[in-house]
């Protein structure tokens, strides 16, 4: 998902995991609804999520963050798509090293990863990142783009990633919905996308312009 | 599992601690001074009570002296004996004039009274947070307070109750005291302590991590009322004589003061508040009467006591925002060093 700032994504996110509630319409997941009632609901139904402004509980450990999302576990066990354990969680991230620091002592790169480990931790059907690349240098974006992909195989649950770097978006995902002003401008896969010449005068002119803008 | 054990073992190193004060209090004090460990002992359970609740639910709590006072009461009046009651609690209500119960059944119904009057508070409390919940811990502070000053016939009001039979020791605080350390650290470091204090930090991130917040809440508070609860019934079945006075501002800000100097977010943090507060606070008792030191006669300085217990906290505040040991239980610090120097130079 992938639109400008202001477009609505953060608030798609929120009105999915029932954050916000919604006026109209209603979000359903394998036919349960799941908008306008709680997060802890949201979450039994399979949904997991990062947060645009990272959301961690910084006085406890890394450990620590991901064991209260793996105790919480109202979520039924066998409902789970794969068994996890924190230990792969850790080296899944390369988070092993450190997993005894305070959260709130973690680099920013770490504390996006950290978070994202979390969210796994709760088994979800589909894990929802919100801005996940937000204030990574290019190394750091690298390396989360190949741990991202790899969730789907081995944790076995559906990953939609929300961002406005387009070329971020294109490298990792393999289908792509484009927002603008609360609308859903166009989908497809990511070659569609980058020719789709309301793409190129919703997004890219809204790139151009910022960019005029700022120079 | 293993978090458990590690938290049994600190447990066990604070417990120590407090086992080597009651002992060495019983050997070697006089009276005087073993009647001040025994209060330390109670309010030290008092401040384990507190930061049960203050250190994983992250909300600033002043009602907690309210059970204290509420199971001291249920207690003295159940185990006074009917010929005290004849004199000085002759129109109880219920019956209780003309009855009298043992000790072990007086305990148990005060705590259990306790703890139902814990849960039903606690119902509403917990849908609150921040500054509008701590409002209304102070307001159940002063409902409590002014029901005891006022239902004459059960509790004589203003006046104090006495004659309660003199039945606690120092061993028992002592055990009391251990066992309350036990209970909070494993309750911290439980999946619900861990879960609650996840939650104090960031509500939307622990919802959606699935969190019950406001069952665990509950659960904390009622497990601190029944901390408190103790503390109550030690104190009365020790003193033999209490008043509401007893269970006011001046304790509540003592023990509040204990656990924001020791550090509100461990229970080693409550333990050495306490210790400190105390020793401090028995030293300026000393001074405030004006003694001969080295043969230099002080001057007496009234109020010293209060100078002490502001000028600790205003330091602490300034110095030390989140208490003497910090965010950690001391053997955690201990843990994380030794894992540091492991690590080599790797960390900096």
């Amino acid at each position: 998902m992938i639109g400008p700032n202001g477009a609505g994504k953060s608030t798609l996110i929120n009105a999915i995991t029932s954050l916000m509630q919604v006026d109209e319409g209603e979000v359903t997941i394998a036919g349960r609804r799941v908008s306008n009632t709680s997060p802890q609901l949201c979450m039994s139904a399979g949904l997991a999520r990062t947060f645009q402004n990272i959301k961690l509980f910084t006085r406890l450990t890394v450990r620590q963050n991901i064991e209260v999302a793996l105790t919480s576990g109202q979520r039924d066990r066998a409902e789970q798509t794969a068994a996890i354990d924190v230990g792969e969680l850790l080296a899944w991230f390369e988070l092993e090293r450190i997993q005894h620091w305070k959260a709130g002592a973690l680099s920013y790169g770490n504390q996006r990863r950290l978070e994202i480990a979390r969210a796994l931790a709760l088994g979800p059907s589909f894990l929802l990142l919100d801005e996940p690349a937000a204030g990574m240098n290019a190394v750091e974006t690298t390396a989360l783009i190949s741990a991202v992909k790899g969730i789907r195989d081995r944790f076995g649950c559906g990953v939609v990633v929300i961002d406005h770097d387009l070329r971020f978006i294109m490298t990792l995902c393999q289908r792509i919905f484009v927002l603008d002003a609360g609308e859903i401008v166009a989908s497809g896969l990511p070659e569609e996308i980058r020719r789709n010449p309301r793409v190129i005068e919703v997004y890219i002119g809204h790139e151009r312009s910022k960019k005029h803008a700022g120079s | 599992m293993s978090n458990l054990v590690q938290s049994a073992k600190g447990a066990l190193l604070l417990g120590a601690i407090v086992a080597l004060i009651a002992v060495a209090a019983t050997l070697f004090a006089e009276p005087f001074y073993q009647r001040i460990v025994f209060i330390f002992m109670v309010n030290l359970i008092a401040v384990i009570g507190l930061q049960v609740f203050m250190g994983n639910a992250g909300i600033t709590n002043y009602g907690h002296i309210a059970f204290m006072g509420i199971a001291a009461y249920t207690v003295a009046i159940l185990v006074t004996p009917i010929a005290i009651k004849k004199t000085a609690l002759a129109n109880a209500p219920f019956g209780l004039a003309g009855m009298e119960f043992g000790i072990w059944t007086s305990v148990a119904i005060a705590l259990l009274v306790t703890v139902v009057i814990a849960f039903l508070v606690g119902s509403m409390l917990v849908r609150q947070t921040g500054t509008p919940a701590s409002i209304a811990t102070l307001a159940l502070l002063v409902i409590v307070h002014v029901v005891i000053m006022n239902w004459v016939d059960l509790t004589r009001g203003p006046r104090a109750i006495y004659g309660v039979p003199v039945k606690a020791t120092l061993g028992w605080a002592a055990f009391c005291a251990i066992a309350a350390i036990f209970v909070a650290r494993l309750f911290r470091d439980s999946r619900w302590g861990l879960q609650l204090r996840a939650a104090s930090e960031n509500i939307a991130a622990a919802s959606a991590m699935g969190v019950r917040i406001k069952r665990l809440r509950l659960a904390a508070w009622v497990l601190s009322a029944a901390l408190l609860g103790v503390a109550g019934v030690l104190f009365s079945l020790f003193v033999g004589t209490i008043s509401p006075r007893s269970f006011y501002f001046d304790l509540t800000f003592l023990t509040l003061a204990m656990l924001v100097v020791g550090g509100v977010y461990s229970v080693s943090g409550a333990v050495i508040g306490s210790v400190v507060m105390t020793v401090g606070f028995e030293i300026t008792r000393y001074l405030e009467n004006g003694p001969s030191l080295a043969g230099i006669k002080l001057p007496e300085m009234f109020g010293l006591t209060g100078v002490f217990l502001g000028v600790t906290i205003v330091l602490c505040m300034i110095l030390r925002p989140h208490g003497l040991v910090g965010g950690d239980e001391i053997d955690e610090i201990w843990r994380r060093r030794s894992q540091d120097r492991a690590a080599g130079g790797d960390v900096s």
